[in-house]
């Protein structure tokens, strides 16, 4: 009998040693493997943040978002994160996209003013009203893959 | 005549390297990354995506980037340092207001080292503190690399920390800025 409270209590231990691990070691989201939240256009991602960030930053922050856009610029200079823009309907306003270094290859395939679809997680919104250097916005996403 | 158009000249060619050389240095793709050291436990992050820029006249140098896109090796870390420390879907934002106090010593139209006193303010939280700092800047063809460390208290910007959790988190996180900029035409 005490043989087998031995036993289970240890398979209980091992079970939560286990779960802690694996919470502790759990992985960052997967772009790739996981379904957008939201389908959005530039300027439909652009105009939610732009309207109200508050808000914007409740229903869409950390959520994967596939955004299609018009390609505006590839910066590849960061090579820890590659970059892109996509215009949307404001002058100042853009949505950019960092990218694993994996990636690279298929950002340099990109061809300038294209549409492309992107997945990525939002971030949030880049750039102040007080910092005049910075008034253009940025809206943030990472670990973005090219759809099309 | 002959001087009057001699002026002329001089003045336009002056403002024609006034103006190529000075102006607004700019960068969206800058890098901060923090380290917090405890004999418990080593925490770092990355952020790739700083919005960054300097007048090359008055000096006045800002920044700004968002929590969230601080990356973690470990999701789980990252996770708690968003939603239990730094509660950044309210507060998404750091930013920095400050000075290259040096400006006018720096000649960004010839490559070289130049090193500057930066102090500002830095707001993270909705709590502004002042920060001063020694930032090196590399200018060669065209580019100008800005560094600078410095370190800061979480305390001192608003960030609670459970009594638990403490002994994991230093009073003194270093925060590096690596950042090349480009002339904004």
């Amino acid at each position: 009998m005490k043989k087998i409270a031995l036993l289970s209590t240890s398979f209980v231990l091992l079970g939560i040693l286990l779960f802690v691990y694996r919470m502790f070691n759990k992985p960052h989201t997967n772009v790739k493997e996981n379904k957008a939240y939201e389908h959005l256009s530039a300027e439909q991602l652009f105009y939610f943040f732009n309207r109200n960030e508050d808000s914007a930053m409740v229903v869409f922050s950390d959520q994967i978002i596939q955004v299609t856009g018009t390609l505006l610029t590839k910066d590849l200079s960061n090579e820890l994160e590659p970059q892109i823009t996509l215009k949307t309907n404001i002058n100042n306003g853009f949505i950019r996209c960092g990218f694993k270094p994996n990636e690279l290859k298929n950002i340099a395939k990109l061809k300038d003013s294209s549409t492309v679809k992107i997945k990525g997680i939002c971030k949030g919104m880049n750039g102040d009203d007080e910092l005049t250097l910075l008034e253009d916005k940025d809206i943030i996403l990472s670990s973005s893959i090219i759809i099309e | 005549m002959k001087k009057i158009t001699l002026i002329l000249t001089t003045a336009l060619s002056l403002f024609a390297f006034s103006n190529h050389s000075g102006g607004i240095y700019k960068t969206n793709t800058g890098n901060i990354s923090f380290y917090s050291h405890t004999p418990v436990e080593d925490i770092s992050a990355e952020n790739h995506k700083v919005k960054t820029a300097f007048s090359t006249e008055s000096g006045q140098l800002q920044f700004s980037c968002l929590i969230k896109d601080f990356e973690f090796k470990k999701a789980l870390m990252q996770e708690h340092f968003n939603e239990n420390y730094m509660e950044s879907t309210t507060y998404p934002k750091a930013t920095f207001n400050g000075k290259i106090e040096s400006i006018s010593s720096i000649d960004f139209s010839k490559d070289g080292t130049y090193n500057s006193k930066v102090n500002g303010k830095l707001t993270i939280k909705n709590k502004t503190q002042d920060v001063a700092t020694n930032g090196t800047f590399f200018i060669a063809n065209g580019i100008v690399n800005a560094k600078a460390t410095f370190n800061l208290n979480p305390y001192d910007y608003n960030v609670k920390i459970p009594k638990m959790v403490a002994p994991k988190i230093s009073e003194n996180i270093k925060i590096t800025i690596n950042s090349d900029y480009t002339h904004n035409h």
